[in-house]
């Protein structure tokens, strides 16, 4: 809820220039074709590095592309690489296992960055030690942390079989099991992205009125009341913040299945963007592999789109 | 004798990639296949000063430990070229991860001058204009210098494309030492290797009986191209147009499932690509190796467990079937980048690279196959490369590697192969699988 204060020119301006009333709009459009100027430049860029390359790969998308080691070579515009893409299994396969695995790893991640959230807000000493300890997997390079992963769950020489035989579970192969795979790479996931929450809800949850709290401490109310009736439906529009985040960074899913699977066993982790890597990258088949692009990029927005239209009210207040 | 074996083992490697080669083309969206290269007498002079520049040289590492090859190469042709520098750019040892950055960079505009590449990628570079026909530039005789079979292979629409650096292929690496005291002959089927591993194992001498490469890439492939041809089998009819995998690919992917399911090979076959599996023979941890011929020389180099202990042999064979039994034909070749802007000094530096200098220096200290006929069969080099000497004795069978398609094909190979390894399909679901991946692959499928 905002007001809009129109400006007013002082009384007693200059002779002859006040109370006019096309003045201030004047004025105002004076300022705004300034600041259109100042930010020109800046929009310009990044609508090179982003727009034109977006715009470029959706127009691939759309037509017969030959690669030569001259570039790409437009051979016709034509719908085929869709109806290629959209009734490959493959494809159907990855999208599901996308979907899937957003849901997966973007609820417990919030149930788990809640959490830990909701006890650091309590700490007053040592909060700052924990937040940094707490970012070193969220500040590690995705493809490092896989890598390091890999080695974990190496079935020769890595310690996640020693202490699974340790524990009496046998040898598995972890990377190699169709449903082990999977839970292998959200654990990976998981233990990457939870600081990432955590700091989102934090945020959130320092910036709550304590007088809320005190009324309903005094009101006699539980722990777990007081979450979720309070605590929760004001941290709403921060964790739809988070969600956003995340859903939109996990449906770009490519890192971890690149390095510790390459999209197997089979192709159970290949994920929308490892195929596309696959069918662009390994076959040279660009114009079916700008279609898988697009399509995620259209599902991706689409769903976010939907997302925010159920959370705007909250959103809004949150100043997004 | 050796000689006549020889001659044999080469007519093998020429039939055998022949096989997979020339026929009339298919339909747009089929696979076209290379035929015979078109070598002239005579070779355009190529563009650039052939004595002087620098050369940016993209190569995966060959060797995992021990000194560098490409860096004693390097070192001995600056040697005899001092005006021209080469450069080394490293590549990944994952060879498809190798080929995507290249295809990026070079179809970009950019890239290295000459690459080292795999011999199963003229089709795909020669279809995409990824790299220069080399048979434009170079004439005839110099071609006539390599074993045979090796310039087809690199051969795409009658243009080779690369020059045949060294060629690999699988062998059977096993414990001499741990044979030798069980009194145990080399086994020369897959049967008795498995009888004879278990009586190994039983005695606790190794942990493992068989190691070789099983994980979700292009190696699977490789393995399984050994395994189906012993089995009688092929991937793809011979016009290359459709899958034939039938029966031989289930008996193949079952035998290399029961490997895994009896013990006789790690469970974690399904994730082993070349490093990880050498590393378990040099720990000592196995009795058998299937492996690449560089891993003779790693098994010998400082950090090894089992240095002097391994021996070489062709591939074992299913019982019933005539010995020895199939190796796969590996190996690497020199592209030059169309984009390179002197490819006088990138012709020179081939040219070395494939002269008698280097082809020596790779067969005597790095156990490596050298590609020209006459370092092939000089008696000095024989006599110091334990692969060399069985070389002579071994089958070869090529990947199907002439469809640009090959990479598609190769990946529903090693998926299902990958899958049916980590016990996840049933061999007979997972040769159905790749069947029909493949023939939709051939058929522009995604």
């Amino acid at each position: 809820m905002a007001t809009t204060v129109t400006a007013v020119p002082p009384r007693g301006g200059p002779a002859g220039a006040s109370e006019v009333v096309g003045r201030p709009d004047e004025h105002r459009r004076r300022m705004a074709r300034l600041g259109w100027m100042f930010t020109t430049p800046a929009l310009l860029f990044i609508g090179i590095v982003t727009l034109f390359p977006i715009g470029f790969s959706v127009l691939l998308s759309f037509e017969h592309v030959n690669v030569t080691g001259n570039g790409f070579q437009l051979q016709g515009l034509t719908t085929a690489n869709y109806s290629l893409v959209l009734g490959a299994s493959i494809w159907q396969y990855a999208l599901v296992f996308t979907l899937y695995y957003t849901v997966v790893t973007v609820i417990v991640e919030l149930i788990i960055g809640t959490l830990i959230a909701l006890v650091l807000e309590r700490m007053v000493a040592g909060r700052g030690w924990m937040m940094a300890m707490l970012l070193v997997p969220w500040s590690l390079v995705t493809v490092i942390s896989a890598k390091l992963w890999a080695y974990i769950y190496d079935p020769t020489f890595g310690i996640a079989d020693s202490i699974l035989h340790a524990l009496g579970l046998g040898n598995p192969v972890i990377l190699g099991g169709n449903t082990s795979a999977i839970i292998a790479m959200m654990v990976a996931d998981i233990w990457k992205t939870v600081p990432f929450v955590t700091i989102i809800v934090l945020a959130g949850l320092v910036m709550l009125p304590q007088d809320i709290y005190e009324a309903a401490e005094v009101d006699g109310a539980s722990g777990w009341t007081t979450f979720w009736r309070i605590t929760f439906p004001l941290l709403r529009p921060t964790i739809a913040l988070a969600v956003l985040f995340r859903v939109l960074q996990a449906f770009g899913l490519f890192d971890l299945p690149f390095v510790l699977t390459q999209g197997g066993p089979g192709h159970q982790t290949t994920s929308l963007a490892v195929l596309g890597y696959d069918v662009m990258f390994n076959n040279l088949n660009f114009g079916p592999g700008a279609a898988i692009a697009t399509t995620t990029a259209v599902i991706v927005v689409l769903g976010c789109l939907l997302f925010l239209k159920v959370f705007r009210s909250q959103a809004a207040e949150e100043g997004m | 004798m050796r000689r006549a074996a020889a001659l044999l083992a080469a007519a093998g490697l020429a039939v055998g990639v022949a096989a997979c080669g020339s026929s009339k083309s298919g339909s747009s969206g089929g696979s076209k296949t290379s035929s015979a290269p078109k070598l002239s007498s005579s070779a355009t002079k190529a563009s650039g000063n052939p004595t002087k520049g620098t050369i940016n040289w993209w190569a995966s590492p060959i060797t995992t430990s021990g000194p560098d090859v490409r860096k004693v190469w390097i070192a001995a042709f600056e040697k005899a070229y001092p005006g021209i520098k080469v450069h080394l750019i490293s590549a990944p040892t994952d060879t498809d991860t190798n080929r995507a950055t290249l295809t990026t960079q070079i179809s970009g505009g950019s890239g290295p001058d000459v690459f080292m590449g795999d011999v199963i990628w003229p089709a795909q570079f020669g279809a995409h204009g990824l790299a220069v026909p080399l048979s434009k530039y170079l004439p005839k005789s110099y071609w006539s210098k390599f074993a045979p079979g090796l310039v087809q292979g690199a051969t795409y629409k009658g243009q080779v494309y690369g020059a045949p650096l060294f060629e690999d292929q699988g062998f059977l690496y096993y414990r001499k030492d741990l044979l030798a005291k069980d009194h145990l002959p080399v086994p020369k089927t897959w049967e008795q290797l498995v009888s004879e591993s278990k009586t190994m194992q039983s005695k606790h001498q190794v942990k493992y009986g068989y190691v070789f490469q099983g994980a979700d890439y292009e190696g699977a492939t490789c393995d399984f191209a050994e395994f189906l041809a012993d089995a009688g089998g092929r991937v793809l009819n011979a016009s290359d147009t459709k899958a034939e995998l039938g029966a031989p690919a289930v008996k193949a992917l079952s035998f290399e499932r029961s490997l895994v399911a009896q013990g006789i090979s790690p469970q974690g076959e399904s994730t082993f690509q070349e490093p990880q599996s050498l590393s378990v023979f040099t720990n000592g941890q196995a009795a058998f190796l299937r492996n690449w011929d560089y891993a003779y020389a790693s098994s010998n180099t400082k950090g090894s467990k089992v240095i002097g202990k391994v021996g070489v042999a062709p591939m074992p064979t299913f019982q019933g079937q005539s010995t020895p039994g199939y190796s796969n034909i590996g190996g690497w070749n020199l592209y030059i980048n169309p984009h390179s802007k002197n490819i006088a000094a990138d012709l020179t530096f081939i040219k070395w690279m494939t002269g008698r200098q280097a082809q020596t220096i790779q067969a005597t200290k790095f156990s490596q196959i050298p590609t020209i006929t006459s370092v092939r069969t000089d008696k000095s080099v024989i006599k110091g490369n334990a692969n060399l000497l069985v070389v002579p004795h071994t089958r070869l069978v090529p990947r199907p590697a002439q469809t640009p398609n090959y990479s598609q094909v190769s990946q529903a190979i090693y998926q299902n192969v990958s899958s049916a390894l980590a016990g996840q399909t049933s061999p007979k679901a997972a040769v159905s699988k790749m069947t029909s991946s493949i023939n939709s692959a051939l058929g522009g499928g995604l």
